[in-house]
């Protein structure tokens, strides 16, 4: 195979333009390197990435990547050392080495150049809920158009007293770190409240320990708030499972042997939503639904009576409470929402034309 | 005091969390990482919590012979018989309960977990049915359009509802030039004249659209999820987004103190 | 005749129930099958497995558990199959502990088949908690998180991962997914590593996954039972899946002519009234 070994390095060739340089926008820590494909790419079976220090002459493995690929991220590289770089391309028969790359030292970014829109578009969102919240404190009144699944909220707990029946407050299988988990516990307190001045009994069961203690501190502090603080029941806001479709079928039961006059179903559901909307249909109680889970709305809106779709849910706190601050930042989102309807308009009729103005600047990851 | 800690701890947080996301430079670049560690730890913790209030709960319904009790006994006894037969494989037989000789996968896990979880996931199906048949009714346009967009997309993901769609839809067309018609002939003058036309232009469709659908279904079925659904889909995104930026914001600064006590 | 209409339009729901599961058993009973033409991203993912060389390494993620078996089981054995054809390596792990042991089981049962042996041809590494930051240190050093496979073994020993460090070394990362870990691969996994990777998902969150095939973060999206066929179909070895598309096709057939008898009687009372 010898004699061969000529005619190979004639046949095929090294990886070219090799170039080693920091990766731009990290932490530190890891150098880009790049080349030009051989034309016998095709026949390469990997490339192999080979870094030198300045102080040695004997090369580590890097890394390999496949064919057809021409970059390689060493991230095992420490900040403020010089770096050099071969790649080797594997063929059947024989490996190349190219020429040496440039020296390369990885050092840490102070900004994500590349999240310059998300800064931009975070900062002036901010300004614009800033003004909004201003004139609110100003007085200034903010019109919100009614809500139907939030107006219905006092029919449902009053319905639920009439047939002296509890209301059953399922808070989805999200965690406390979800903000729909958090905006369902905002309508929790609300309902909470309204209950509480109807003297009615409100049941919690929690998928996750950490919502099951805010749901009970937020009861709590609903009935407080109604000025009937004996009626809470520690008991009655209690943990069920960690299993999605367990909580469905406890959750199930419940609605079974409870029949609740009024069900809330507010925060992150998944699959087991319709499981839960179709059973407390069939024991006849009105539902109030809830979700930002955008594949679980349609099967909410066919089965409970009403539902809040997404950011409905987020402005639940403020439409209950009415508290000018929070109304102020609806209305700030709206404007933000116009804002970006006009870009979405402008975007498309650009692009139309192949100006890739706005495209390109909103290029972020 | 009670309240301002936990707003102050909020605000610090959220205030680096988001300059995190800016700045890739230590200390920052790993702080989101780090508060997920710290979060999955202080969440292995709380789970006692969650044991404490769900075995309490339910031994109290036993104690007091609550409607029920008896499910209440079932589960306290399914968790104890799991927790010991796990723990006993590792105790006794060295081994993990889901290594694959262990009785405790091939037993409990197999045969009572497995079907037990896909027996509540098949509930789906029949709910479905039931939901679909109770809710899709064609009261208005967009009730309409919502009906026929459902029906062309789950009869065009499906083997052979290429050939079925055609005949239910000519169908439909069938019983509207009825309705049409039979509306018509109670009525008179310009009324009576609407509903013969739309009666007309029924039956004059069934033929294109038997065609159309025979043919192109599996297009239509597509073009529909790929385009009016995805720009409905990311329309809602973008109003969750902004909606979660500004209750992320909210919370904050402490103007949403709805879940403190 | 408007009675009866009217009646049609008010089906005890317990009745539709039992006419759903008479359609699924009896078709299933009869082993009645249909044929269909493979959807395009599913052509897709079955080319990009295709095209790699022997030896190419192909990551498992099994994010689902038992509720989505179902779906995504079928589809895990039909690309196991066609991962130890093309005589690839296989690298298993997940992110939902409960669904492990199905992808476990799965992935014995087909190697076994093929003659494949642990440690050669396929490595289980089992789950660890974290999800994101397991997702980030597997772009670093895969030893920084999986220093053993799920028996304990140090995966240093297992002749298969000696080359295997991180990404890099990964051709293709398969995501089974049920929920949503598949988005947390693709922000992480492709954005910041450049890692390919194929999803596959039940039918309730496909719709969400497409966006990401739009756009190139992901080369290939296998949807629900339909995606799991076609591939069945693709690798020659029909089984669960394609059984299964039948009965699909007739229950949506028997919905739509359920919502058809509602309307009719919908229509029939407003007349009446």
């Amino acid at each position: 195979m010898g004699f061969l070994l000529p005619i190979l390095l004639f046949l095929y060739s090294p990886p070219e333009n090799v170039k080693a340089f920091d990766t731009p926008d990290d932490g530190g820590g890891s150098i880009t390197v790049t080349w030009t494909l051989p034309q016998e790419d095709s026949e390469a079976i990997r490339y192999d990435i080979y870094r030198y220090t300045s102080a040695t002459d004997s090369g580590i493995l890097a890394g390999s990547v496949l064919r057809g690929i021409n970059t390689f991220q060493d991230i095992g590289v420490k900040d403020g050392v010089e770096y050099r770089y071969k790649v080797a391309v594997v063929y059947p028969d024989t490996v190349l080495f190219s020429a040496f790359s440039s020296v390369a030292v990885a050092k840490a970014q102070w900004f994500n150049k590349k999240t310059k829109a998300a800064l931009f578009i975070l900062l002036f969102y901010g300004i614009v809920l800033f003004w909004f919240t201003e004139e609110a404190k100003k007085g200034r009144r903010t019109y919100i158009r009614k809500i139907a699944g939030l107006e219905a909220v006092e029919e449902a707990v009053g319905r639920s007293t009439e047939l002296g029946k509890p209301i059953l407050f399922v808070p989805g299988i999200g965690l406390i770190s979800d903000i729909t988990t958090i905006a369902a516990l905002s309508i929790l307190k609300r309902v909470a409240k309204k209950a509480a001045e109807y003297e009615s009994r409100v049941i919690v069961p929690n998928f996750d320990p950490i919502v099951m203690v805010a749901a009970q501190e937020t009861v709590k502090e609903g009935y407080t708030e109604a000025g009937r603080p004996d009626l809470y029941n520690e008991k009655d806001i209690f943990f069920l499972t960690s299993d999605q479709f367990g909580y469905a079928a406890g959750v199930d039961g419940m609605m079974m042997r409870e029949k609740p006059g009024a069900i809330f179903l507010q925060g992150t559901f998944y699959a087991e939503a319709l499981i839960l909307a179709e059973t407390g249909h069939s024991v006849g109680a009105i539902q109030i639904s809830g979700t930002t889970s955008v594949t679980q709305l349609p099967f909410f809106i066919a089965a409970t009576d009403y539902t809040l779709i997404g950011e409905e849910m987020y402005a639940a706190s403020a439409y209950l409470s009415k508290d000018p601050l929070m109304l102020g930042t609806i209305k700030g989102e709206d404007l933000m929402k116009l804002i970006f309807i006009v870009t979405i308009i402008a975007g498309v009729i650009l692009e139309t034309f192949g100006i890739h103005l706005i495209s390109n600047w909103f290029s972020i990851f | 005091m009670k309240r301002e800690i936990p707003l102050f701890i909020t605000f610090i947080t959220g205030v680096l969390l988001v300059i995190a996301l800016f700045i890739p430079h230590k200390p920052f670049g790993q702080l989101q990482q780090t508060f997920n560690d710290w979060l999955i730890i202080v969440g292995g913790f709380t789970m006692i919590l969650g044991l404490d209030s769900l075995l309490l709960h339910n031994w109290e319904k036993i104690k007091r012979k609550k409607e029920g009790w008896i499910s209440s006994a079932f589960l306290i006894a399914s968790f104890f018989i799991t927790l010991f037969w796990g723990f006993g494989e590792g105790i006794f037989a060295h081994r993990s309960p889901f290594d694959p000789s262990a009785t405790f996968l091939r037993y409990f896990y197999t045969y009572v977990f497995v079907p037990l979880q896909a027996t509540m996931f098949s509930l789906l199906a029949f709910f479905i049915a039931s939901a679909a048949y109770r809710a899709f009714r064609a009261k208005d346009g967009n009730s309409t359009l919502l009906l026929s967009a459902a029906a062309l997309v789950m009869l065009g993901r499906v083997p052979e509802g290429q050939k079925v769609a055609p005949w239910i839809f000519a169908f439909v067309l069938i019983l509207l030039a009825y309705y049409f018609f039979k509306e018509g002939s109670r009525t008179s003058g310009t009324q009576k004249t609407v509903y013969m036309v739309l009666g007309v232009l029924s039956i004059a469709l069934i033929y294109p659209v038997f065609y159309i659908l025979l043919h192109y279904l599996n297009y239509i079925a597509d073009w529909i999820m790929n385009i009016p659904q995805m720009a409905a889909k990311r329309g809602i995104w973008i109003g969750i987004s902004l909606g979660g930026i500004a209750m992320s914001l909210r919370i904050i600064l402490g103007v949403e103190k709805t879940y403190l006590q | 005749m408007r009675e009866f209409l009217q009646k049609a339009g008010n089906i005890d729901r317990r009745i539709i129930y039992l006419l759903i599961l008479s359609a699924v058993a009896i078709t299933i009973l009869l082993k009645v099958s249909f044929k269909s033409t493979p959807l395009p991203e599913v052509k897709r993912s079955y080319d990009i497995i295709n095209s790699l060389p022997a030896g190419s390494v192909v990551m498992f993620s099994i994010d689902y558990d038992a509720s989505s078996m179902p779906e995504l089981d079928p589809m895990l054995r039909a690309m196991l199959r066609h991962c130890f054809e093309k005589n690839l390596k296989v690298i298993m792990l997940g992110h939902w502990p409960l669904g492990l042991p199905l992808g476990q089981i799965a992935l014995e049962d087909i190697a076994r088949q093929y003659h494949k042996k642990y440690g050669e041809d396929y490595v289980f590494l089992g789950y660890r908690p974290g999800l994101q930051a397991v997702m980030l240190n597997l772009g670093k050093e895969i030893r920084s998180v999986f220093s053993t496979d799920y028996r304990g073994t140090p995966i240093d020993s297992l002749p298969m991962m000696r080359g295997v460090h991180n990404y890099n070394d990964i051709a293709v990362l398969i995501g089974l997914e049920a929920g949503s870990v598949g988005d947390m691969w693709v922000q992480f996994a492709n954005a910041r590593f450049n890692q390919k990777i194929i999803l596959g998902s039940t039918a309730v969150i496909t719709p969400d996954l497409y966006p990401y095939l739009q756009a190139g973060q992901i080369v290939g999206l296998i949807g629900g039972l339909r995606g799991a066929s076609d591939y069945e179909a693709l690798v020659k070895h029909p089984a669960i899946a394609s059984a299964g598309m039948a009965s699909q096709t007739v229950v949506h057939v028997l919905i739509i002519l359920l919502i058809l008898l509602g309307n009719i009687g919908y229509f029939a009372t407003r007349r009446g009234k």
